[in-house]
């Protein structure tokens, strides 16, 4: 069953500028997509649209069969957006009181809201710091702070835009292993990024997006020789004609 | 590692930390209200009282020191402006202008009383979530049904939880110029102008950026209010402050 179903998806700027130009695309629930692409190729303005951040200037983008422009608090609860700059998804002054600030839009009754702060915590291994100052956490603890904000709402999707900018090995590892956890946990992911290098092994589809449009759409498998073309850095391990390991290994 | 700034909120069990924010709303105005009309002896007492309440909420005097030193530049404006304009015997006489005995102690109490102002309120933010002045505020304007309390109160609480991020970005856009030399051009107006108007764009893009990651978690007017209870503690406290405050208004 395809959980995201986009049809025929344009977007013009107010300056004119085309975002995205006739994108069609249909996610599987449980699937873990990577949206490759360069700088400026429209994967950050395709995301925004899944939650109804950006609308459609043209098409529709349905979830579950249902248009995301509907009711754009269901589509938000549904489709988690984990940014790609942490720093300015931080809303809390203590790293529960960002957890719970999903929860309180929503409307939940203050158990309610308790209960998933501890469970978002917990799964992220960030209960041990809920009193801290988020802007205390070093960069890998930030973006997993990100993620339980998101999983404190229980989103069906998560979607993350350039999870691993900025981020040392020990942080990108810590990252790369709780999306695979969220996978594993039936949770559908979408990635947006450029860097391939630590995705490719955990990935089951891959979309790769160039001048607002998609241009290839495959098994990363098939479409790993020909990444360069589009600006887009072929893992080291495929360059060197041997089989790609995860970074976790 | 981010630096810490201490104009916001610190989690902690002290007992500021856990009285109701309506009733530390309360302290803030007759706090600030009794010190215009104490002096010395009774300001002593009030400073003493705020610096043993502060070390006890874990403020870390350190930086704060550091991150009010503006503030602190701002009292010296005050008193130096107090010292030259009050009447009365000459201490320093240059041609004109003339230092007075009695305008040195006025600004020194006026400072010293705003000085009292800057504590409260530190103490006011430091154990208090914006949350929480939030929900207080919007329970103050509820008797004014024309008045749209919970946006005042969302105002409210999104100004506290923005200054450490004009002070954060103030930081970096500082230290950025440093990097390329700024210090050497000594024009005062031209100076400001580079640093004021990068700051103000780093800070628009900041509030862009949160807006859209509030509106992607459902951020709307409508939602899970702090719960605001009263107990016996407040009770005490606030019979505490009114005995502090007759003791230093009489």
């Amino acid at each position: 069953m395809n959980i995201i179903e986009i049809e025929n998806l344009s977007h013009r700027f107010a300056d004119g500028t085309v975002g995205l130009n006739k994108i069609n695309l249909s996610i599987s629930e449980g699937a873990f997509v990577v949206i490759a692409g360069r700088n400026g190729s429209g994967k950050t303005t395709l995301l925004k649209h899944l939650n109804g951040l950006l609308l459609p200037t043209k098409g529709v983008v349905k979830l579950s069969g249902v248009p995301v422009t509907k009711n754009l608090t269901w589509s938000r609860q549904m489709v988690g957006m984990v940014f790609q700059d942490a720093d300015s998804q931080i809303v809390g002054e203590t790293v529960s009181d960002d957890v719970a600030f999903g929860p309180e839009n929503l409307c939940l009754d203050r158990a309610e809201v308790k209960r998933r702060v501890v469970r978002a915590l917990e799964t992220v291994g960030l209960h041990h710091h809920k009193d801290q100052k988020p802007h205390l956490l070093s960069g890998g603890e930030k973006r997993r702070l990100a993620i339980a904000g998101i999983l404190a709402m229980e989103p069906k999707v998560i979607v993350f835009d350039e999870p691993f900018s900025s981020l040392d090995y020990p942080g990108v590892k810590q990252v790369l292993a709780q999306m695979v956890f969220l996978h594993q946990a039936g949770h559908t992911i979408l990635v947006a990024s450029h860097d391939l290098e630590k995705l490719i092994a955990h990935t089951d589809r891959l979309v790769i997006m160039q001048d607002g449009g998609i241009v290839r759409d495959g098994l990363p498998s098939q479409l790993l020789g020909n990444l360069e073309a589009f600006g887009i850095r072929e893992p080291c391990a495929s360059r060197l004609g041997m089989e790609v390991h995860s970074w976790l290994n | 590692m981010a630096e810490l700034n201490v104009l916001g909120f610190h989690a902690g069990n002290s007992v500021p930390h856990q009285l109701d924010v309506r009733f530390k709303l309360m302290f803030l105005v007759i706090i600030s209200l009794s010190s215009l009309k104490a002096f010395a002896p009774s300001l002593s007492l009030l400073t003493l009282v705020l610096i043993v309440a502060l070390n006890h909420a874990g403020l870390p005097f350190k930086m704060a020191l550091k991150d009010l030193r503006y503030g602190f530049l701002l009292l010296v404006f005050v008193f130096m402006a107090r010292s030259l304009s009050v009447p009365g015997s000459p201490v320093v006489e240059f041609k004109a202008v003339s230092v007075t005995r009695e305008g040195l102690y006025e600004g020194s109490m006026v400072c010293w009383r705003l000085l009292i102002v800057i504590m409260t309120g530190l103490l006011f933010v430091l154990t208090t979530r914006s949350s929480e002045i939030k929900a207080a505020v919007e329970w103050m304007l509820k008797p004014f049904p024309w008045i749209p309390a919970k946006r005042i109160g969302i105002m409210m609480s999104l100004i506290v939880r923005f200054i450490p991020i004009i002070f954060e970005q103030a930081k970096k856009t500082k230290e950025a110029q440093k990097a390329r030399g700024v210090e050497n051009r000594k024009n005062p107006v031209y100076r400001l102008k580079m640093f004021g108007i990068p700051l103000m764009r780093r800070i628009f893009e900041r509030a862009d950026k949160l807006v859209l990651a509030m509106e992607a978690r459902c951020y709307s007017e409508n939602r899970t209010d702090s719960l605001l209870s009263s107990s016996v503690k407040d009770w005490i406290v606030l019979a505490g402050v009114m005995c502090l405050c007759l003791i230093i208004i009489t």
